[in-house]
């Protein structure tokens, strides 16, 4: 009883220093975002912040770069066929996991996220061999394969959690009553892990974009990510241009939580 | 319909062997319940007729044919799940109609039919509702009316009242075998809950360790049980060491116990002075002066229980025997008592280990 009452008259204190931890810890992740944002709006001409009046000429700018557009236009590119391609991937490696039992599956769950283990420097390194070897070095081509290597972990952590919410009893009942196991595939278990897999291509989408290590090694010849052109574009000036560049990510990674949660609902996705 | 045999099944995990020979029958429009405490092997037996399990050895047939090589989609069985294993992102209506729409029947069928099997289930004004918007005694009749609907050569039901409260258990129970009679569907049954397998069956099979211990009516297995271990599963019942067993032909024997001498039936095929025991169920004892009964004893325990009076009695060997007597019998703990039996609900089972 006594242990009841000292927990409640403890808990206003305990309740105030929780909230305030978790404000600090919003401040921790908003910063740099609140920091960035703000710069790109600045009329000055360095990045500053609080920022010097308020222009959007930093934007104008950046879509007069022909090198900082390309390099948006080729990470949207790559990012998208990143995110289609891990899904697929990653919806079939779910599958396969849930049919292995037993102690290989444990083996089958850390091999699937290997590249998330394994530093991406060394797996850049690795892969670049391999690719001059098929012939595939510094092209498209390859750089793709190495953004589809690295994002796939986001995605099959995604699918997999959403593929073990599925209970085996349904795939049962749905072949009790003379389904196919495609035909179960398409109208039980793809509605049911749905928001699992927009949710992981979307990771895997977000996690694309920002590659940055494995696409220095594996670009193609006159070829630039966006995070790649950026950061050459900073070696030399240091214009707020970088920060429109940025809050542009922003914008984009914010639209995609937003289809996600237009299609799926927040809540199912994680 | 169809009779469907089930022949010396056998079904191996790894290095423990989950079934070890079960045979079984069942005749067309018969319900047949396996029976049996968690990892009896009833359960895999089911999974085994619905196809989810290969087994490893043994046959089953459906009206004389294997049905082995048979993928479980292709069986035309239902199958009622302990957890329902309804589709969460179906409404009731969808749920029902699920497998109609994979046989690609025309819409206007479709509906009929769905409604049909709706109003047999009474689930009337539900079609709209996902399954977690009703209750779990709606949903596990959306799961009957699922299977039902497709009107499956053979049911099998996985201990479909499990999660059911009390109340809901005894309506779905009685739901689900006037379906099953109305429609002559050939049934199999899982449960653990004997008053289930006695209320619902044609046929029960005692399931013990990976093989069927009785195959029998639910009459034959509680009045004349081949072991103590069905006799115990099937209901409450009092056991005491025989010795002297004779034969008299015809499943008749003479023995002696508790210091008397009886003739009753019993299993046939005890031998000769073999160990056995007899079965006396409480319903079978009726407490009488201390000069007149059967056995003679000592109460050592009596409590009142309303609709009757549970007693225990200490026989002179210390076995005891428990009973129900009438409510307003007078009787205290130290009162020495006469046990009358009705030998026609003695039964004398061989002895064998447990």
């Amino acid at each position: 009883m006594s242990d009841a009452t000292s927990a409640f008259s403890h808990q206003r204190p305990v309740n105030i220093a929780f909230g305030i931890l978790i404000i600090l810890l919003y401040v921790f992740l908003m910063a740099p975002l609140v920091m960035i944002v703000g710069a790109s709006f600045t009329g000055g001409l360095l990045i500053d912040f609080p920022p010097q009046g308020l222009s959007l000429k930093w934007y104008f700018e950046f879509f007069e770069r022909q090198d900082l557009v390309d390099g948006l236009l080729m990470s949207l590119r790559i990012g998208a066929i990143t995110a289609v391609v891990t899904m697929t991937v990653a919806m079939m490696a779910a599958l396969a996991g849930q049919a292995i039992s037993g102690r290989l599956s444990g083996w089958f769950q850390l091999g699937m996220t290997l590249p998330l283990l394994v530093p991406e420097l060394l797996t850049a390194v690795g892969l670049l061999f391999f690719l001059y070897k098929i012939e595939l070095g510094k092209t498209v081509v390859g750089l793709q394969m190495g953004h589809i290597l690295m994002s796939f972990p986001y995605a099959y952590v995604s699918i997999a959690a959403a593929m073990r919410q599925v209970p085996a009893s349904l795939e049962e009942a749905s072949a009790s009553l003379g389904a196919t196991g495609w035909q179960t595939f398409r109208l039980v278990i793809l509605p049911l892990v749905m928001p699992g897999l927009a949710m992981g291509g979307i990771f895997a989408f977000i996690n694309s974009f920002d590659l940055y290590t494995i696409s220095l090694l594996l670009k193609p010849l006159g070829g630039n990510t966006l995070p790649l052109a950026l950061f050459d574009f900073l070696t030399y000036e240091f214009k707020p241009t970088a920060a429109a560049a940025a809050t542009l990510s922003i914008l984009l990674s914010i639209l995609g939580v937003a289809i996600v949660q237009k299609l799926v609902g927040l809540q199912r996705a994680f | 319909m169809a009779t469907v045999e089930v022949r010396d099944l056998r079904k191996r995990y790894h290095n423990f062997l989950a079934l070890d020979g079960v045979s079984l029958k069942a005749e067309s429009g018969q319900l047949v319940t396996l029976l049996g405490p968690s990892g009896c092997g009833k359960s895999t037996t089911l999974r085994c007729l619905a196809g989810f399990l290969e087994p490893n050895g043994g046959e089953i047939t459906v009206a004389g044919e294997s049905i082995l090589s048979t993928p479980a989609n292709r069986r035309g069985f239902g199958v009622v799940f302990q957890n329902y294993a309804l589709f969460p992102h179906m409404t009731v209506a969808e749920n029902i109609g699920y497998g109609l729409k994979l046989q690609k029947v025309s819409k206007s069928e479709l509906t009929s039919r769905v409604n049909e099997v709706m109003d047999l289930v009474r689930l009337d004004g539900l079609s709209d509702r996902l399954p977690r918007e009703i209750s779990g005694g709606q949903q596990q009749r959306v799961a009957l009316a699922r299977a039902l609907v497709l009107k499956p050569k053979l049911l099998l039901l996985d201990e479909p009242l499990a999660n059911l409260d009390a109340r809901l258990r005894d309506e779905v129970r009685w739901l689900i075998r006037d379906l099953q009679q109305q429609s002559g569907i050939t049934a199999f049954y899982v449960t653990h809950d004997q008053s289930e397998a006695m209320a619902m069956s044609d046929m029960v099979a005692v399931m013990k360790a990976g093989r069927v211990a009785q195959f029998a009516t639910p009459r034959e297995i509680y009045q004349k049980p081949t072991e103590r271990y069905v006799a115990d599963f099937t209901g409450e019942a009092n056991f005491l060491s025989c010795t002297d067993v004779t034969p008299q032909g015809d499943g008749r024997y003479a023995i002696a116990v508790a210091g008397t001498t009886l003739e009753l039936g019993g299993v046939p095929g005890i031998a000769s002075g073999a160990p056995a025991e007899l079965l006396l169920r409480p319903e079978a004892l009726e407490l009488t002066m201390p000069e007149s009964g059967t056995f003679r004893g000592t109460v050592t325990k009596s409590a009142f229980l309303g609709a009757a009076l549970h007693c225990e009695i200490t026989l002179p060997d210390d076995s005891i025997l428990k009973l129900s007597a009438e409510p307003n019998t007078q009787v205290t703990t130290g009162d020495a008592v006469g046990i009358a039996i009705d030998r026609s609900h003695a039964w004398l089972m061989p002895k064998v280990a447990p």
